[in-house]
């Protein structure tokens, strides 16, 4: 299951007996989840599962109704200060991206420093470059041409923007990152590309935790957790998920590897 | 070094500075024990009821005459806008000319506030009600026949062609290919007429016009507090259930919003906006009678005391370098002011959802309350002059554009400003990228555009002494002095007019990069 070496570190992510209500029935029911420094996490599930609601949970965006979060241990701060860096060691890829149609790259990419910046930095990046040299080399490891910096987001293409999402991600220096089901929308190169270089940053330290609706994709995984109607149907190695334990949790709509 | 368009959103802020800076030397001491008063009071308004029946009739006239004047520009607003349409034109006649000229003819009537209006009609027609719906229906007529044509103007004409193209006579065509699409857009902007009418109808008052207003400026004047909040809550009450029906309105016709007036959307249940549309035809002659409107009482005019011609070298000293100037300057610190501090305000609340309520709630005040309460009001504390004028004129439409802001900021996608907290940023800079950057360039093109208006509003606070034409203006009026009037009117026409040129290519430019 767990790698030995990482079952001693401390959880970078932990829910305990998570609940949200929702309409009917409850969209997350008692979870538990421990995530841990170096693991990469597939979460699975049919839509309407709770994978959007776990990894809203997961970085704060969502209060759960019952149970406890964790973030290195820690529960969440009311806010302040202190949730603020709290917030700023998650990192998420939303799936529509979320990035500021009315800023250039090197802006958005500097969006992502706000939980450090104060006003003065903050309001300078609006008229100048800053930190060119670190956003350059964010957009590197992603593949881009630096000289995409002072571009306007809406002059990109697809698949560029999903890469300046991520890297604007790396430029957080999260050590969490949750990306909720980041290949959606794209072509089956782009989408395994894509989950190559997030594979290749979630390294220890780091530790990621990623949904998506292709079973296919799972190498290079070293978990992989099934949520079924807001309950926690397996949560195994990756080389473990049988096609029966597929079939199960996709239902009638099942579709095996 | 372009800035970005959130820092755009902040710059006109800076007018703040020069305006925080003159400020402490604005103060003349005293004053301070009456603002006091005037506070306390807003908790405890008269309920004497012979206070309250008085406010009741009082405003019970605002409103009639807000919604005659209102429905009145409504109708013939809609008839020149027709008339001046250059596809009307087209279709009909196959030119364009007529619709050039009626364009500009009605370019003088727009550019002079309803307030000039109504005491220029005042000294006409003497003191009686048909003056003030008048004095409303005049200029906001024209504003409307100018906001039809436009979107008349703007909208794709390939039904129509299609339709003539089939053998569809023109006016028949006419209707059907650009009456539906039309009417949203002109019952959402003849909505936002309607409380400007009731503004409007206030500050008429305020200028001896009758109605609330009257009685709002001479409690304020004899310091009754009480009493003036008991008018001004009653005023609230009625701004307030307005607002909400005509967004209910807007909501349920599915009408564009104002900051979004491009993105045309037909709406539903044409029928009853139509059916609505025909309601008023009565509603309104009710009104009418109700209120003794004569329109027979226009064929009388009054002879204008003191008439003098032939005393053009005294409008000719008259000081026309400072008077523009001054109007000038007056126009772009009120505009900076309120055109700034709103998102400036938005931010220093971000974080706390009751001071954001509260700052709601002064908003609604600000607008409530005519321009020159505001300025009797500022004057227990200032000095008469130029910046206690913009401060006056600046808050007012503070309270306009920050109610805009903060609609379209929450009619916005808050995916972006999310993801900002959720990685760690603090509010007020969440919502300073995520927020304001996708409202920014609309936002500004609507201050662009509410500049304009404030600078045809200057002579509104004309009453805090030599802040430009206003003031020569109210001055003139009162020593009867048509001929130096009649030059101020003009020359005050032609700014305005520039004004409105200069803050359309503004409003364009800003949105065209958006």
């Amino acid at each position: 299951m767990v790698r030995p070496e990482l079952a001693a570190a401390a959880p970078l992510l932990e829910l305990r007996q998570i609940s949200v209500a929702g309409r009917g029935r409850p969209r997350l029911e008692q979870l538990d989840l421990q995530i841990r420094p170096g693991e990469r996490v597939a979460l699975l599930g049919p839509s309407g599962a709770g994978k959007s609601t776990l990894l809203a949970v997961a970085n704060g965006c969502l209060r759960p109704d019952a149970g406890q979060v964790l973030w290195h241990g820690q529960s969440p701060e009311r806010s302040g200060r202190k949730r603020r860096r709290q917030q700023a060691r998650i990192g998420t890829l939303w799936q529509d991206l979320r990035l500021i149609e009315e800023l250039s790259v090197q802006q958005n990419l500097n969006a992502a420093r706000l939980a450090h910046w104060g006003w003065p930095k903050a309001l300078l990046n609006l008229l100048l470059p800053l930190e060119t040299e670190a956003c350059a080399a964010a957009l590197r490891e992603m593949e881009l041409d630096p000289a995409l910096l002072p571009q306007p987001v809406t002059a990109l293409s697809g698949g560029q923007r999903q890469r300046l999402a991520m890297a604007r991600l790396l430029r957080q220096q999260p050590s969490l990152l949750l990306a909720d089901e980041p290949l959606a929308s794209l072509d089956p190169r782009l989408a395994s590309q894509l989950l190559a270089l997030l594979l290749r940053q979630a390294q220890a330290p780091r530790a990621l935790l990623l949904s998506l609706h292709r079973p296919d994709l799972l190498q290079g995984f070293d978990r992989v957790i099934g949520l079924r109607q807001g309950r926690l149907l397996f949560d195994c190695g990756a080389t473990a998920v049988t096609g029966a334990s597929l079939r199960e949790l996709y239902g009638s709509e099942a579709g095996g590897p | 070094m372009r800035p970005a368009a959130p820092l755009l959103l902040l710059l006109p802020a800076l007018v703040l500075v020069p305006l925080l800076l003159a400020l402490p030397g604005l103060l003349h001491g005293g004053g301070w024990d009456l603002i006091a008063d005037f506070a306390a009071a807003a908790l405890t308004p008269s309920l004497d009821p012979l206070v309250l029946h008085s406010l009741l009739s009082g405003l019970g006239v605002t409103v009639a005459m807000a919604l005659l004047g209102w429905g009145t520009s409504l109708f013939a607003g809609l008839v020149l806008g027709l008339a001046s349409s250059r596809t009307i034109w087209r279709t009909l006649l196959g030119h364009e000319l007529p619709a050039q000229l009626i364009r500009r003819l009605l370019a003088l009537p727009r550019s002079i506030h309803e307030l000039l209006w109504g005491l220029l009609l005042l000294q006409v027609l003497g003191l009686q009600p048909v003056v003030a719906v008048l004095a409303i229906a005049i200029p906001y007529g024209a504003l409307v026949a100018r906001v039809v044509s436009d979107l008349l103007d703007a909208l794709p004409t390939a039904n129509l062609e299609a339709l003539r193209a089939s053998g569809a006579p023109a006016p028949a065509a006419l209707l059907t290919a650009l009456g539906p699409p039309l009417l949203p857009g002109v019952l959402s902007y003849g909505g936002y007429r309607l409380e400007c009418a009731l503004r409007s109808a206030t500050l008429l008052g305020v200028f001896g016009l009758g109605g609330l207003g009257t009685e709002l400026k001479l409690t304020l004047q004899s310091l009754e507090f009480h009493e003036l909040w008991s008018g001004l809550w009653l005023l609230l009450a009625v701004m307030l259930a307005l607002e909400t029906g005509v967004g209910l309105l807007r909501r349920r016709w599915a009408m564009p919003r104002r900051l979004g007036l491009h993105q045309l959307a037909v709406g539903r249940r044409g029928r009853e906006m139509v059916l609505a549309l025909l309601a008023l035809v009565p509603l309104l002659l009710l009104l009418g009678r109700a209120m003794g409107v004569e329109p027979a009482a226009l064929a009388h005019w009054q002879p204008l005391p003191g008439l003098a011609s032939g005393r053009w070298q005294a409008v000719l000293s008259l000081p026309w370098p400072q008077l523009v100037s001054g109007t000038l300057l007056l126009t772009v610190l009120a505009a900076g002011l309120a055109v700034g501090l709103a998102p400036l305000l938005l931010l220093v609340t971000a974080p706390w959802p009751w001071a954001r309520r509260l700052l709601g709630f002064g908003w609604m005040l600000a607008r409530l309350w005519p321009p020159p309460l505001t300025l009797l009001l500022l004057l227990f504390v200032l000095k008469p002059g130029l910046i206690t004028a913009a401060l006056a004129l600046g808050l007012h439409n503070l309270g306009i554009l920050g109610r805009l802001l903060r609609e379209s900021l929450q009619d916005g996608s808050p995916a972006a400003e999310q993801a900002l907290v959720a990685a760690g940023s603090g509010p007020r800079l969440a919502l300073l990228y995520g927020g304001l950057s996708g409202v920014a360039r609309p936002y500004l093109a609507y201050g662009a555009y509410r500049s304009d208006v404030m600078l045809r509003e200057t002579v509104v606070v004309g009453l805090a002494g030599a802040v430009g034409l206003g003031s020569q203006m109210l001055e003139s009026l009162s020593s009867f002095a048509w001929d130096q009037l009649a030059a101020l009117v003009l020359v005050y026409a032609l700014l305005t007019l520039a004004g409105e040129d200069l803050s359309d290519r503004l409003r364009r430019r800003l949105l065209r990069q958006a």
